[in-house]
């Protein structure tokens, strides 16, 4: 054989489970990456245990070759060969999702029309038995002329059959026929002849009854209500919040333990002097002060995988689609804006599954407004500091009613702007046509993979951009040394202190002072640095850094500084990440540059009024 | 188009939009939606796609809270929702059961 790997490509409808069987495939080492010129998730990996090397594609999930939204874009792009820089796949393997046979087949029978080799993955074939679907596999494979292999993502042996019929195709690669173009003038009618082909195969060869599991029915009569919906679905948007801040604080504090602990022993061991400086200081307390979170990211990770695996998103997607209408959004904005309270880069990227090109850069605008997990360490720090710990209403903690308060901030100001943008433009309906999949029990397996790919994305960003940050603000910070006789502290001669003062005046109407101005550079890079940023400046990384900092914070600032700064962080477009994907998904310098000011004018404006506000009510 | 046709041409029918819950209906045909502009050939298109062809089953599974939108719809087995504006391409015939 070549040494050049033959390239597969997993085509199919969203929710087919397609994205399982690749995990299957590929032992779940994938290579997460965009493909070249959009931001579209590229998932690529080798399958495993193969004859000869053969390189996976996971396509976006798609309904047909006729798109509607930037994924399916991409995913006949792939196809067809027609993406820049992309391989045409040698080999697609079409997931079908027995229990939708008809939406599936639909596809498969469109994908055939092109002529290009291709094998059948009938999945969840498990479920279809249960259901009590039979399919004659055999036969319909004749009928349609391309190989069927039965599938369940969940077990190993049709994965083991799909594997040897990969190896029987690079063993024997059939000769492609002549291509067919597809034209979309005759298309409305030979939909209607593909779907009396879908029939007639199913009445063939398929035994199908007509009821669905009652329990489905009867779930969604309760979350798909439009009251009880309602209540069932903030119920569990609360006991996701509640999760990430109540569950996470064991954890929280056995790594914050753990990271004071290594200080205090290097601080011990090492003798004094610039390295101990370094690296207790610099290292330890930067790096420690961030990789903190990862319990809470984890969290709220776990718990947008669960809900999405198990199809209750699309509901509250439903729910929420007309009240989010008047906001000139749509139910299917609701996913990625939920996403971007774990982090705004994976929610605007998420965006691309909108159709309605206005709806999708409103939801672009608006989406860093949702609190994301990076910001939770600073609003964490200041509430400790600053907000006594007492129980208001009876049942309510002042600290977690601010932080209630923070997010919500957040989300009204996202509703405000989003309306507000929606009146300056022209009114152009959009259909939603949203799929509402049968409900699964999310798998283990699947939910272990995507945690360890979320883990591993933040471990990296805390070992290179959050690393490296902390190294240069350290040596801002310490260097130059304070003269020979000097009488201020000696941060106050190095490089960054020069810079926070020289900032300072600019902040001055905000009551920031140079130590929170410094913080603000840093915190471009990534939003939690600004912890360490000031743990750093106010030298105080040798001891549990969230307390320390926290008693050194309330007796250098006023409160209204505090809110101040709260209020600047709930608005600020940092960090540079979330300005380069905004850069990449619009792909105009112009929404870009309106996007990186308007949140800073906002920021601002935010700050001095908290500031104006907070002092007059003190005074 | 021979499925297309303008409602002032169609005999006066009953649309999805106007079926109420749990009611069991089969496709008559789609109709033009003028609010959809120049999209709506795509949006029958898609519609169609989907399995919302003449003669298919349908069944309303439930509204959402303000003004009963967007509906949910049951075709072929798989659910979906779709807004008023869509429903309302839909012309359908209740089925006797």
């Amino acid at each position: 054989m070549s040494a050049v790997p033959i390239r597969l490509a997993l085509v199919g409808n969203p929710n087919c489970g397609k994205t399982s069987l690749f995990n299957r495939l590929t032992g779940a080492r994938a290579k997460v990456a965009n493909y070249p010129g959009v931001t579209v998730e590229r998932r690529s990996g080798v399958v495993t245990a193969m004859e000869s090397p053969a390189e996976l594609v996971d396509l976006p999930g798609t309904y047909s070759l006729f798109v509607t939204s930037p994924d399916e874009q991409v995913a006949r792009d792939v196809i067809l060969g027609k993406l820049a820089g992309e391989r045409r796949p040698d080999l697609l393997v079409a997931v079908v999702d027995a229990c939708n046979l008809r939406l599936g087949l639909r596809l498969v029978l469109e994908l055939r029309s092109l002529n290009r080799p291709m094998i059948l993955a009938l999945n969840q074939m498990d479920e279809a038995r249960r259901r009590g679907i039979s399919i004659n596999t055999a036969a319909l494979s004749q009928a349609i002329g391309i190989p069927i292999i039965e599938t369940v993502a969940v077990n190993r042996q049709g994965v083991a059959d799909l594997r040897d019929a990969l190896d029987g195709y690079t063993r024997q690669p059939p000769v492609p026929a002549g291509e067919q173009v597809i034209t979309l003038s005759d298309r409305q009618e030979s939909v209607e002849a593909l779907y009396d082909q879908i029939e007639s195969l199913i009445k063939q060869h398929v035994i199908q009854p007509e009821a669905m599991p009652r329990w489905q029915d009867r779930l969604d009569a309760l979350v798909m209500h439009p009251v009880l919906g309602l209540v069932v679905l903030f119920t569990t948007l609360l006991v996701i919040f509640q999760a990430v801040f109540a569950w996470a604080t064991p954890v929280v504090d056995l790594i914050d333990g753990a990271f004071v602990a290594l200080g205090e022993g290097v601080a011990t061991t090492l003798p004094d002097g610039i390295l101990k400086d370094f690296i207790v200081d610099g290292l330890i307390a930067g790096v420690g002060g961030v990789l903190v979170f990862l319990p809470q990211i984890l969290i709220l990770f776990f718990f947008i995988l669960v809900l999405e695996d198990t199809g209750y998103l699309t509901r509250a997607a439903f729910l929420l689609d007309r009240p989010m209408r008047g906001l000139g959004l749509s139910g299917r904005s609701f996913i990625p804006l939920l996403s971007s309270f774990a982090c705004a880069v994976p929610g605007i990227m998420a965006t691309r599954t909108i159709a309605d090109p206005r709806e999708r850069f409103i939801t672009i605008m608006v989406a860093p407004l949702m609190t994301c997990s990076a910001r939770l360490p600073v609003y964490a720090l200041i509430i400790a500091a600053f907000i006594p710990e007492q129980t208001v209403w009876g049942i309510f903690n002042l600290q977690g009613l601010t932080l209630f308060v923070l997010y919500f901030a957040g989300v009204l100001s996202a509703a405000l702007i989003a309306w507000f943008m929606r009146r300056r433009a022209a009114r152009e309906e959009f259909p939603l046509l949203l799929e509402l999949p049968s409900y699964r029990w999310p798998m283990a397996y699947h939910l272990l993979i995507g945690l360890r790919e979320r883990a591993w994305i933040f471990l990296r960003r805390v070992g290179t951009i959050i690393l490296a940050l902390s190294i240069v603000l350290w040596f801002l910070a310490t260097f130059p040394g304070a003269p020979e006789g000097a009488t201020q502290p000696a941060i106050d001669y190095s490089f960054a202190g020069q810079l926070g003062h020289f900032m300072q005046p600019l902040f001055a109407p905000l009551g920031f002072n140079w130590q929170m101005c410094i913080a603000l550079i840093p915190a471009m890079g990534a939003r939690e640095v600004a912890v360490s940023a000031l743990a750093t400046v106010y030298a105080v990384g040798e001891e549990s850094i969230d307390a320390a900092l926290g008693a050194t914070l309330a007796a250098s600032w006023s409160l209204p500084v505090a809110y101040a700064y709260l209020a600047w962080f709930v608005y600020a477009p940092q960090c540079i990440s979330t300005i380069a994907v905004v850069k990449r998904e619009t792909n105009s310098a112009k929404a870009t540059t309106f996007f990186t000011i308007y949140l800073f004018a906002l920021a601002y404006f935010a700050a001095w009024a908290t500031y104006q506000i907070a002092s007059a009510i003190v005074n | 188009m021979n499925t297309v046709i303008s409602p002032a041409t169609s005999a006066p029918a009953l649309r999805l939009d106007q079926c109420a819950k749990g009611a069991r209906v089969r496709v008559v045909n789609l109709i033009d939606q003028p609010l959809f502009g120049a999209q709506d050939e795509h949006v029958s298109l898609r519609l169609k796609e989907l399995g919302f062809l003449p003669g298919a089953p349908l069944k309303v599974i439930g509204f959402g809270l303000l003004g009963a939108d967007p509906l949910a719809v049951q075709v072929n087995g798989t659910k979906f929702a779709l807004r008023r504006a869509e429903a309302a391409k839909i012309c359908v015939e209740l089925m006797t059961v």
